[in-house]
């Protein structure tokens, strides 16, 4: 790769004519200027202009935004609501746990008001779920698992051992072959290993 | 005030500086590895630790969460040491909680806070070494631990404090000056687009004589966001160097 150029905020990189602001960017009377300290990477989308940014050797914090697809624990569950901590935003680690929380309607898309949250996750649940809201001053992240590949993906039994998905709504435990009840993400095929 | 001039005759200061010299600005950024960005910075004998967390999850009272914005929360402290006689309460006092204040303003104006609704920012920044000028190392060096933590910021901030003795400001005051009786104006500057942040003065000072205190004021904060460009594109090097880039 060619030597790329350094960049402290407040640089002024380029006209609004000339490229499309990416991250790590901000525009200004017409003029795009960086607003990290690091390196300008200009990337050809296709589109006619350049999409320019700046990026770090280190990624910053990513918030989840809404639609982001959420990596969570389940912390607690309760008839109305399951609180979780959310882990990862798509494939990046958070390094600070954000609080979110998964409404007794939004676990499934069918037949909303006949979910039991004691059915569908339990605490130290491993769990795929999207982002809807990013709440008010009250409440924390609204996330929902209603599709088909949101749900469980790692659970434990009641004995210990990490359980194997049956169905869209039950696990088994291969140790002690005892079937337990969870809202279960439909696994991608290309993420199955033969 | 007998025997002590804080502007001799041939224009030297009490340290031997310039009317419009600085003092010798060293900084380092990256200093603590458990924060997310952190940054020491020296400006003559004043010396400031700056540390930064976030953006996180809004902790404390929910109550104060932006729903569109960031919050920066500030906290400035002094160490015990950092004055000549011990210091009996080092946060919590009246003048920590202003200067704290200050700072959140200075930053808020900075920051890209519209980035992350929210969420919160905490500067942490102490003195450990004080020698006039506090608020603006602070600025100074809190500047350096937001740009290592990677939060984007419209420009440098950067601050300085001056001074006005016999019709001539008095660039980057020591305690001594400030102690003096001068008529001292700090401010917070965005050098590239001259835009001030924050200007602070609770002194006495002829409307006449305001205009050039400002100007003198610009023209140190740009020569300090000069080092301060330095000091951030060599760590930016060693960084790249070290991760083999």
């Amino acid at each position: 790769m060619s030597p790329m150029k350094l960049c402290v905020p407040g640089d002024k990189l380029c006209s609004v004519e000339d490229c499309i602001p990416g991250t790590g960017v901000y525009l200004r009377h017409g003029y795009i200027y960086s607003s990290l300290a690091g390196y300008v990477l200009r990337k050809n989308e296709g589109e006619e202009l350049p999409v320019i940014s700046v990026v770090r050797e280190t990624e910053t914090q990513l918030l989840p935004d809404v639609g982001a697809i959420v990596t969570c624990k389940v912390t607690s569950i309760n008839p109305r609501f399951a609180k979780v901590h959310i882990l990862y935003v798509g494939s990046t680690p958070l390094k600070d746990r954000f609080r979110g929380t998964i409404r007794k309607e939004d676990v499934r898309a069918t037949e909303k008001d006949k979910v039991e949250t004691y059915k569908s996750f339990r605490p130290g649940d491993i769990v795929l779920a999207k982002v809807i809201s990013l709440g008010d001053v009250q409440s924390n992240y609204l996330l929902t698992t209603a599709e088909n590949e949101l749900g469980v993906v790692v659970a434990h039994s009641e004995s210990g051992a990490q359980m194997v998905p049956i169905s869209w709504c039950e696990m088994q435990c291969p140790r002690t072959h005892v079937k337990e009840f969870r809202k279960v993400a439909r696994v991608q095929p290309e993420y199955l290993q033969a | 005030m007998a025997g002590l001039e804080l502007l001799s005759d041939q224009g030297y200061r009490l340290d031997g500086r310039k009317a419009t010299e600085l003092r010798k600005v060293q900084a380092r950024m990256g200093v603590f590895a458990q924060a997310d960005g952190s940054a020491y910075l020296e400006q003559g004998n004043t010396k400031a630790l700056a540390v930064v967390y976030g953006p996180h999850e809004m902790r404390g009272s929910r109550s104060r969460t932006l729903h569109d914005r960031a919050l920066i929360n500030c906290q400035y402290s002094m160490a015990t040491f950092s004055t000549a006689e011990r210091k009996r309460r080092p946060h919590g006092d009246r003048k920590s909680t202003e200067m704290s204040l200050h700072l959140k303003q200075t930053f808020e104006a900075a920051v890209m806070t519209q980035l992350y609704p929210r969420s919160q920012i905490d500067i942490y920044v102490k003195i450990l070494q004080s020698d006039g000028g506090n608020y603006s190392t602070c600025v100074n060096a809190a500047t350096l631990a937001v740009i290592d933590a990677g939060i984007p910021m419209r420009d440098y901030v950067c601050a300085c404090t001056v001074g006005f003795v016999d019709e001539t400001p008095l660039a980057d005051l020591c305690y001594a000056e400030e102690s003096g009786g001068v008529s001292s104006l700090a401010l917070a500057l965005l050098p590239r687009g001259g835009q001030i942040a924050l200007l602070q003065m609770d002194a006495r000072l002829h409307q006449d004589h305001l205009e050039t205190l400002i100007e003198a004021a610009m023209t140190a904060c740009k020569g300090v966001s000069k080092v301060l460009d330095e000091v951030v594109r060599q760590h930016l090097q060693e960084v790249s160097v070290l991760t083999g880039e």
